[in-house]
């Protein structure tokens, strides 16, 4: 049963992951910007959301307020941060400096405003009760399942009915062409990191309500969405939230042969060998070198 | 007053040692290396089991460290063999946080999280020296290897793959060799800071190896200039002294001192990033950098 208890908890933590995932590997393949701050934008979503729900606003409106917080996140960082420094040079690694820089100076604030150390909420959702002998599971398991459906559904509808949707994709494919055909390849980059971001917000919540969040909870998130990313192929947003979902039912159910503290260092293993091995991950094209 | 000026020259050559080796690692090589704390921790437990067990000699420790460190930089170079760019700056984000954990959980060798403590004070033929002298020679020997290299066919070998590693493979450059020893020799020189490090403070634990050593470490090759031979210790200078110069500004309330000194940090690198991508003592008019 203690198998079967780990693996649900991984396929919760990592129908989250799998969110998270696909905002990253959105922004990356229509902007090719790896966009380390991403995890800010979680850290910030939770956070805001936490504030809300002390402050006993309408969940709704918190909610709400989440998203909205991790989009202006986004576009912000593509306006303020990407954009200037793509402008004169494009670097990637310039690029990956000036995003670390932020998520730097996000996590401490959130450090200095909101308090150090792990802050959750307590809803009738988070309650676990036992459904099989010896078997726990609290309401928000099926809501984090539900949300992380509703969410890819909405998605791939999104990229494959509608003319933005449809452009996004081509700017993955060639910035260029798209170019040529009057588009504006700077305001499908806005409309990337706003989805992107919007994407973080439903886990970050769902993050506070289970496993609770601290300040550094980002670098997790980035971590995670970022090797995700690889191991599920750049370019293939499915990749990536299956990968994140792997990774995260990875984690726990190491859990059944090895301590708490190698769980981390599992998926990065998984990550290691996947960039050794099969650079394009599961389902990418073949990388240049 | 001595002492805390001579503690904290020493730790400034100490990173101005990491910052260095990591410069030459991305200056020249172009090999965006964040795991660079992992070979600065290897160093480190390696130097000071070295001298709790055999002998507090200084050269002895030094030279099983870079030894230590240099070979355990294939880690490193198998990737950075494989893939560049996002690829290779994940991977070594991965070895970061692989080794951290092994860091703290291989208790016989590193002493988990309570570290190795009690490291006796280095000597030489029975006689105590200070870190400060020997951190500063390795200081210099390593930045004048590092000017011999970067003017010699060993450093133009490695500018050119840089740039252009197809046009340096098709032109008969040994591309796989020169980055895995450009590799080693780096790490073999955060191995050497580490050991310093552990004689110095005769106190090791894995706070000091996090990937937040890491990215502090790349953030002064980043504020000094890549590619430059004096911009990373400009850098070491300057990260190291800034949190003395916050400790002068009565106003920010103690417990908020280290935060304040990540934020500034943080926005240091994004700010540089954004306005003068080539840092302090690069060059300006070069535009682009070699990514």
């Amino acid at each position: 049963m203690l198998f079967v208890q780990l693996l649900l908890g991984g396929v919760q933590n990592g129908a989250l992951y799998a969110l998270t995932a696909a905002g990253f590997a959105l922004i990356f393949g229509a902007t090719k910007v790896f966009h380390v701050a991403h995890g800010s934008a979680f850290t910030l979503a939770g956070y805001v959301f936490l504030y809300g729900w002390t402050h006993n606003w309408n969940s709704l409106l918190s909610s709400l307020a989440a998203v909205a917080v991790a989009v202006a996140f986004g576009v912000g960082m593509e306006r303020l941060v990407y954009r200037p420094i793509q402008r004169h040079e494009g670097s990637f690694f310039t690029v990956f400096v000036a995003a670390f820089g932020v998520s730097i100076v996000v996590q401490n604030l959130v450090g200095v405003f909101a308090g150090r150390g792990f802050a959750s909420i307590d809803t009738p959702l988070s309650n676990a009760s036992e459904v099989l002998p010896e078997l726990f599971l609290a309401d928000v398991f099926w809501v984090a399942i539900l949300v992380a459906l509703v969410m890819f559904v909405a998605l791939t509808l999104f990229l494959s009915r509608t003319n933005a949707g449809v452009a996004l994709r081509a700017l993955a494919q060639n910035p260029d062409l798209l170019r040529a055909y009057g588009l504006s390849s700077s305001r499908l980059s806005m409309l990337a990191f706003a989805l992107g971001s919007a994407l973080v917000a439903p886990a970050a919540i769902l993050t506070a309500m289970t496993t609770g969040l601290n300040e550094a909870v980002g670098n997790h998130v980035m971590l995670l969405s970022m090797a995700s990313t690889i191991v599920g192929g750049v370019g293939s947003l499915r990749g990536a939230a299956l990968a994140g979902l792997l990774l995260g039912v990875a984690e726990s159910v190491v859990l059944v042969f090895l301590e708490t503290q190698w769980a981390s260092a599992a998926s990065f293993l998984v990550l290691f060998g996947f960039i050794l091995f099969k650079p394009s991950g599961m389902f990418g094209a073949a990388v240049a070198k | 007053m001595i002492a805390y000026f001579s503690n904290l020259a020493t730790l400034v050559a100490i990173f101005g040692i990491l910052a260095v080796t990591l410069n030459f690692m991305v200056g020249f090589a172009g090999i965006f290396s964040v795991a660079h704390a992992v070979f600065f921790g290897l160093g480190a437990y390696a130097g000071a089991q070295i001298a709790l067990t055999v002998a507090p000699n200084p050269f002895l420790a030094c030279a099983v460290a870079a030894l230590i460190a240099g070979v355990l930089s294939l880690c490193l170079a198998l990737p950075a063999l494989r893939v560049r760019g996002e690829y290779f700056v994940a991977a070594s984000l991965g070895l970061q946080m692989v080794a951290l954990t092994l860091f703290s959980e291989v208790k016989s060798l590193t002493g988990g999280i309570g570290g190795l403590t009690n490291i006796p004070r280095p000597q030489i033929f029975g006689m105590e020296v200070g870190v400060l002298p020997l951190a500063l020679l390795a200081l210099g020997l390593l930045l004048w290897a590092i000017h011999a290299m970067a003017n010699g066919s060993f450093g133009r070998t490695l500018k050119a793959i840089r740039d252009a590693e197809s046009a340096a493979e098709a032109m008969g450059k040994p591309v796989a060799v020169a980055k895995a020893l450009a590799v080693a020799f780096a790490c073999a020189g955060a191995g050497v800071a580490g050991a310093l490090f552990a004689l110095h403070m005769s106190f090791v634990n894995v706070e000091s190896f996090t990937l937040d050593q890491s990215v502090l470490v790349m953030a002064m090759v980043i504020v000094g200039g890549t590619g430059t031979l004096f911009g990373p210790l400009v850098g070491a200078v300057l990260l190291l002294s800034l949190p003395s110069a916050l400790s002068f500004l009565t106003f920010i309330p103690p417990t908020e001192v280290g935060s304040v000194q990540q934020i500034i940090y943080g926005l240091a690198m994004t700010l540089l990033m954004v306005f003068r991508p080539a840092g302090l003592l690069g060059d300006q008019n070069k535009g682009k950098s070699h990514a």
